[in-house]
C-alpha cells in the first residue's frame, strides 16, 4: 500500500513498565532481583498514563517485579483503559486466583502473560525457588480464561527448558493458551550471574532456533512467538517484524518504578526521566537511543551478510558482555 | 444514516511528523501518494494509511457518513467532487472488505 516507514516512528508503541522491583519470588534468571528503586504514588502512575495519552503510546506491558503485588494495579489499569491504552501484565501467577482473575477482567486487561519456565512442575518450581510455583501459574491460566481474559505463556529459554520446548507448547494447549513467547535469554540481573549454568552456547542457540522456527511454520493452532533479532541470519525466518534488529528504543521502552526511563528493562542506562523530563527530547535526542537506532557493524558483523536484518543481535546481551551496543551479540553462531 | 467506524480492535495512530513532512511536500509539489503518515497495528502487523487515507481512517469515528466525509475532505483538496468521492469510496470499500471499517446502520 504505501512504502515501508523507515524514518523514526514519533513515538514508541509500547511501554514496559515495572511499577516495583518487589517479588514474591527470586527465580534464578531474573534480571531485577538486585535492583532496588523508589516507587511512585497513585497519582504520579496516573500522571505517567496522561505523558503516554499525549504521546499516543497505545500498549503498556507492566512487568516486574510481580505487578499484582501494587494494590493500585487494578485502579491504574481502568484509568489507562478509560483514556483508550491497551493494558497487558506479566506476571509468575502466585497471588492470581479466581477473584483476581475477575478483576484483571473488570479492569480490563487486553492479555495477561504468565511465566513457566518448565513443563516439568518439579523443574519449574526448582528454578523459580518455590514449591507449589507451577501449580499456581497453570492454575492462573485456567481461571484467566474462565474470566475471559486472553492468555499467553512467557518461557525464558535456557539450559533447563531448551530441549523440551515441545513441552511447553502442549502446556499452554492444555491450558487454553492462545500464544506462547519463548524469550532469548539475556544475561542482565541473576541471568547474568548464572549464565555459565543457564545459557546455551552459540551452536546450540543456532540449533534451537533453526528447529524452533520450523516448528513455528507448521503449527496451527497456537502463535510461537520469538523477541531476538539474532534469528534474523537463519532461513524460515518471516520478515514480519516492524524494525531491525532489537526493538528496544525503535518500538520499546522501559519505565522503572521511580519513572527513569532506560531503552529496555535489560540495559541499566537511564535516557531520562518521564515525569521530570521533556518526552519527545528523550525520544529524539538521547543520545543513547540515537546510537541503538543507528548501530555500526563491529568485530565479526563487518562484512557479515546478515548485518542488514540483524543488525548485530541483541543490543543488551552485547552490552551487558562487552560494555559496548554495537558489539556482536554473543550467542551469534557465525 | 449509514455513519461510518472504524474495528474497534484496531490500534492506530498518526505519525505526527511524518504528516507533516508529507503535507510540506505536497506543498512543494511532489508525489506523496506512497507515503505512510498513520499506522495501523492488525495481528502484530503494521499497515499504513497514506496521507488521504489516513484523514479518510481519521474521520471514520461512527459520526459522519461517506456524504459527510467528502464534504470535509473538499475543503482540504483541489478536486472535483464527484473524482474525490469516487476515490473515497474505492478505499472505504477497500478496507471494508478487510474488515478494518464498517457501515453503522443504525438509524436516527
Ligand atoms: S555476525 Fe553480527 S550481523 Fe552477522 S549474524 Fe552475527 S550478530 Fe548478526
Amino acid at each position: 500500500m504505501t512504502n515501508p516507514l523507515t524514518e523514526q516512528f514519533s513515538a514508541p508503541l509500547t511501554f514496559n513498565w515495572s511499577l516495583s522491583y518487589r517479588c514474591n519470588f527470586t527465580c534464578s534468571h531474573c534480571y531485577s532481583r538486585e535492583e532496588e528503586c523508589d516507587e511512585l504514588s497513585t497519582p504520579q502512575l496516573k500522571q505517567i498514563v496522561d505523558v503516554l495519552v499525549k504521546h499516543q503510546i497505545p500498549f503498556i506491558n507492566f512487568g516486574g517485579g510481580e505487578p499484582l503485588l501494587r494494590p493500585d494495579l487494578y485502579e491504574l489499569t481502568t484509568y489507562a483503559r478509560e483514556q483508550g491504552l491497551n493494558i497487558s501484565m506479566n506476571s509468575n501467577g502466585w497471588l492470581l486466583d479466581a477473584a483476581a482473575a475477575e478483576k484483571i477482567s473488570t479492569a480490563g486487561f487486553r492479555s495477561v502473560g504468565i511465566s513457566i519456565d518448565s513443563a516439568d512442575a518439579d523443574l519449574h518450581d526448582d528454578f523459580r525457588i518455590r514449591p507449589g510455583s507451577f501449580d499456581k501459574a497453570v492454575n492462573a491460566l485456567d481461571v484467566l480464561a474462565d474470566a475471559g481474559v486472553r492468555t499467553t505463556m512467557s518461557s525464558v529459554i535456557s539450559r533447563i527448558n531448551y530441549r523440551q520446548f515441545h513441552d511447553l507448547l502442549d502446556l499452554a494447549r492444555k491450558y487454553r493458551v492462545p500464544q506462547v513467547y519463548l524469550h532469548n535469554f539475556k544475561c542482565s540481573g541473576r541471568g547474568f550471574k548464572n549464565r555459565q549454568e543457564l545459557d546455551l552456547n552459540p551452536q546450540e542457540w543456532k540449533e534451537f532456533y533453526v528447529e524452533a522456527l520450523k516448528v513455528k511454520e507448521e503449527t496451527k493452532d497456537l502463535l510461537i512467538s520469538f523477541d531476538d533479532p539474532v534469528i534474523a541470519s537463519l532461513p524460515g525466518y518471516a520478515d514480519n517484524s516492524l524494525v531491525k534488529g532489537s526493538s528496544c528504543g525503535k518500538l520499546s521502552l522501559n519505565l522503572r518504578p521511580n519513572g527513569d526511563i532506560t531503552p529496555c528493562g535489560f540495559i541499566p542506562l537511564v535516557v531520562g526521566n518521564i515525569l521530570r523530563d521533556d518526552f519527545e527530547e528523550i525520544w529524539y535526542n538521547s543520545p543513547i537511543l540515537n546510537k541503538m537506532r543507528n548501530k555500526e557493524a563491529k568485530g565479526k558483523c563487518q562484512g557479515c551478510g546478515a548485518y542488514e536484518d540483524c543488525l548485530g543481535g541483541c543490543t543488551a546481551r552485547a552490552f551487558a558482555t562487552t560494555g559496548d551496543l554495537s558489539e556482536p551479540d554473543p550467542h551469534c553462531w557465525k | 444514516m449509514k455513519r461510518l467506524q472504524r474495528n474497534p480492535d484496531i490500534v492506530w495512530r498518526v505519525e505526527k511528523r511524518r504528516q507533516q513532512a508529507v503535507l510540506d511536500r505536497l506543498e512543494a509539489g511532489e508525489e506523496t501518494e506512497d507515503e505512510g503518515t498513520v499506522i495501523l497495528l492488525i495481528s502484530g502487523m503494521m499497515h499504513q494509511l497514506n496521507l488521504l487515507g489516513g484523514m479518510i481512517w481519521n474521520l471514520c469515528d461512527g459520526h459522519r457518513t461517506l456524504e459527510h466525509i467528502v464534504t470535509e475532505l473538499l475543503q482540504e483538496f483541489d478536486v472535483e467532487r464527484d473524482l474525490l468521492q469516487t476515490d473515497i469510496q474505492t478505499f472505504i470499500d477497500d478496507l471494508i472488505e478487510r474488515g478494518w471499517l464498517s457501515y453503522d446502520q443504525s438509524t436516527d
